[in-house]
């Protein structure tokens, strides 16, 4: 039991229909004390119903949750020590927001003086105190949110489920709460559970990405893992921009496994899969991770491309770069806007570490 | 439209008014008359009718009578109806259109029908004729308007605030007591007076399953049958304002429904 000491969730095998459809399907995962995780995923891909499970909103067809070693699959919400921030926020509109706090401490039957002493504690934490006996309809989105934040951390649970918080956010208040978010969550040491479709608010604060598609899990990892190192073509297209390359493996070379992109040697690396000589693969190079030079360099390992269009984006430019003659044979990259001025007649030469191109499993 | 349709439509609009509002000012003037008799001229006024009013124990004793079968139907409606509400709103289950329907009915059916109805069913299971059976017919002819009036509040309640309220350890009672009910209060405001008002007002049932003790209603019109005399303005003048109040402010509540938006 030594290895499950820090294991706080432990979602075993769960499945969730509704009807026919499979929200969840055979869902297995474990969840470390103090992790920042996020459930990423396009709409509907189940998410919420994966976090309301956990929260007692829903029970499993199949499989169990475990939650700090016990069962919980089948007790309802008011039984377990998990609390939510719900995506409305869900604040009680005929409570102030100090009563919206307390609501959980006075059901788990704390004294009155220490019901006091923690929602003090909480509106002083997250910068409430003044907004104590206002109302929610008084409070704009980003207060109601923190409300809703204090609110359930105030039982001290020792799961958080957030369903996607930031989304009645604007945009400019969205970036700054995510950085307060990330914050909150070091400082109390909290294992979050975080459900949000947006790609860059997964790679901002998570510790862990867990990337869903269809109610199955395509990837987990950290961010880093995940935007570098896809594993699949799903999770190289959802996170972020990239150049999907198609071909055939020719073999290897000092480790790197070598495509043969339509008559072009390219050289790349795959992380959790072994592909053989003559698979037909696909790849993904982030678009930051194409080295340009304007010059031949001295690379051997460098090609040869033209620039067929290029889009200026303030101090970067992107340029869509053709090797050979094929018409598709397109590498999109970015550079530094004044070395592009140096690309005469539109001639360059492109690279990459092998270790950046990511050879897919699928 | 042209200057003449809106000429018109005014013209039509004020008529109306006065239609509405004559005969209700006619029974005013008429209990401050000094005279016996209704009707024009009026030579002296006075408000010995409403001293009268005041002093005559029969009156007092029936005013309080039909307050407190207007009070106890009230409450009894308002828990049948929210009741009702509660468990036919969320859950889905088979022939609910239909249990619904026959809900809603007792709103709709002739009051006549109804009142007689009650009557032979009263007698059937030996419930005296009096307070009870008024209040309990009453209460039958109401929960429908509650009911109604409830679910739709509760159709605009997001269901994340009770799985917020479960969610922080309330079991379903709990949260039904500490948040949907809370959320529910501007409807049951609004139903409560509503009701008051329906069962103050009754006749035809009170009529019907009353014992000998009658409710205001029902002494006003036998007063009216041994002769019109002011005292019955200053009782209805009363009632009048009395309702008129309750009216607005029922109103108001249900303005402030529709205006409540959840959060
Ligand atoms: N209560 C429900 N009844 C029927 N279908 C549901 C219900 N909840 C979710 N679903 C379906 O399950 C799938 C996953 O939904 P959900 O978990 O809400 O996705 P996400 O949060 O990732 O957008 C969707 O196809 C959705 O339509
Ligand atoms: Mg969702």
């Amino acid at each position: 039991m030594n290895g499950d000491k820090d294991t706080i969730v432990h979602i075993d095998n769960v499945t969730k229909r509704f009807g026919d459809i499979v929200a969840v399907d055979r869902l297995d995962m474990k969840i470390m004390a103090g992790e920042f995780v996020t459930f990423l995923g396009p709409s509907g891909c189940g998410k919420s119903t994966t976090l309301r499970m956990l929260g007692g909103f829903e029970t499993p067809d199949e499989g169990r949750i475990v939650l700090d070693g016990v069962d919980v699959t089948r007790q309802p919400p008011n039984r377990r020590n998990v609390n939510m921030v719900f995506q409305d926020y869900a604040l009680f509109p005929h409570m102030t927001v100090g009563q919206n706090v307390a609501f959980g401490l006075e059901l788990k039957g704390k004294s009155r003086p220490e019901i006091e002493r923690r929602t003090d504690e909480l509106l002083d934490f997250l910068q409430l105190s003044g907004f104590r006996d206002r109302t929610p309809d008084q409070l704009s989105g980003g207060q109601r949110q923190r409300v809703a934040l204090a609110r359930a951390l105030a039982p001290d649970p020792k799961l958080l489920l957030l369903d996607e918080p930031l989304g009645a956010l604007d945009a400019k208040l969205r970036g700054q709460v995510q950085i307060e978010l990330k914050d909150i969550q070091k400082r109390t040491g909290k294992t979050f559970f975080f459900v949000t479709h947006d790609q860059e608010e997964a790679l901002t604060m998570s510790d862990r990405i867990v990337v869903m598609n269809s109610g199955k899990v395509e990837q987990s990892g950290t961010p880093e893992d995940l935007y570098f190192r896809p594993a699949s073509r799903f999770v190289a297209e959802f996170i972020g921009e990239t150049n999907l390359i198609e071909g055939k493996v020719r073999g290897r070379d000092k480790g790197a496994i070598v495509i043969d992109w339509n008559g072009v040697d390219v050289r790349g690396a795959a992380h959790d899969h072994q592909p053989s000589e003559g698979d037909h693969v696909t790849a993904s190079l982030r678009l930051e991770n194409v080295i340009c030079h304007p010059k031949k360099p001295a690379s051997r390992t460098a090609i040869e491309g033209r620039v067929v269009s290029r889009l200026f984006k303030g101090s970067r430019t992107s340029l869509d770069i053709r090797i050979g003659e094929q018409e598709d044979a397109v590498i999109r990259a970015y550079m530094d806007a004044g070395n592009a001025t140096q690309i005469a007649d539109d001639l360059l030469w492109i690279s990459w570490e092998a270790e950046r191109l990511a050879v897919l499993r699928d | 439209m042209t200057r003449h349709t809106r000429i018109l439509m005014s013209v039509i609009y004020w008529a109306f008014v006065i239609y509405l509002f004559v005969p209700l000012a006619l029974m005013v003037t008429m209990g401050f008359k000094d005279s016996k008799f209704i009707g024009f001229p009026i030579r002296a006024w006075t408000v010995d009718w409403y001293a009268a009013v005041l002093q005559d124990t029969q009156v007092m004793s029936v005013f309080g009578y039909s307050m407190a079968i207007a009070i106890a139907t009230t409450l009894l409606s308002l828990i049948i109806g929210t009741w009702m509400a509660a468990f036919l709103g969320p859950n889905k289950f088979r022939g609910k259109a239909i249990l619904f329907a026959l809900a809603c009915l007792p709103a709709v059916i002739p009051g006549i029908i109804s009142a007689i109805a009650l009557r032979i069913f009263a007698r059937l299971i030996e419930l005296e004729p009096g307070m009870l059976a008024v209040i309990l017919g009453h209460t039958v002819h109401n929960v429908p308007f509650v009911a109604l009036v409830v679910m739709a509040r509760l159709s605009t309640q997001p269901k994340s605030h009770i799985e917020a309220a479960r969610d922080l350890g309330a079991d379903s009672i709990v949260a039904f007591f500490r948040v949907t009910l809370p959320y529910l209060k501007p409807a049951l405001v609004g139903a409560g007076i509503f009701c008051m008002l329906l069962s103050f007002d009754d006749f035809v049932r009170a009529f019907f399953l009353g014992g000998y003790q009658p409710t205001l209603p029902v002494l006003i019109f036998a007063k009216l049958r041994s002769g019109m005399s002011p005292e019955i303005n200053a009782i209805s003048t009363i009632v009048l304002i009395m309702t008129a109040i309750l009216g607005l402010w029922a109103e108001r509540s249900m303005r402030r429904l529709n205006k409540g938006s959840p959060q």
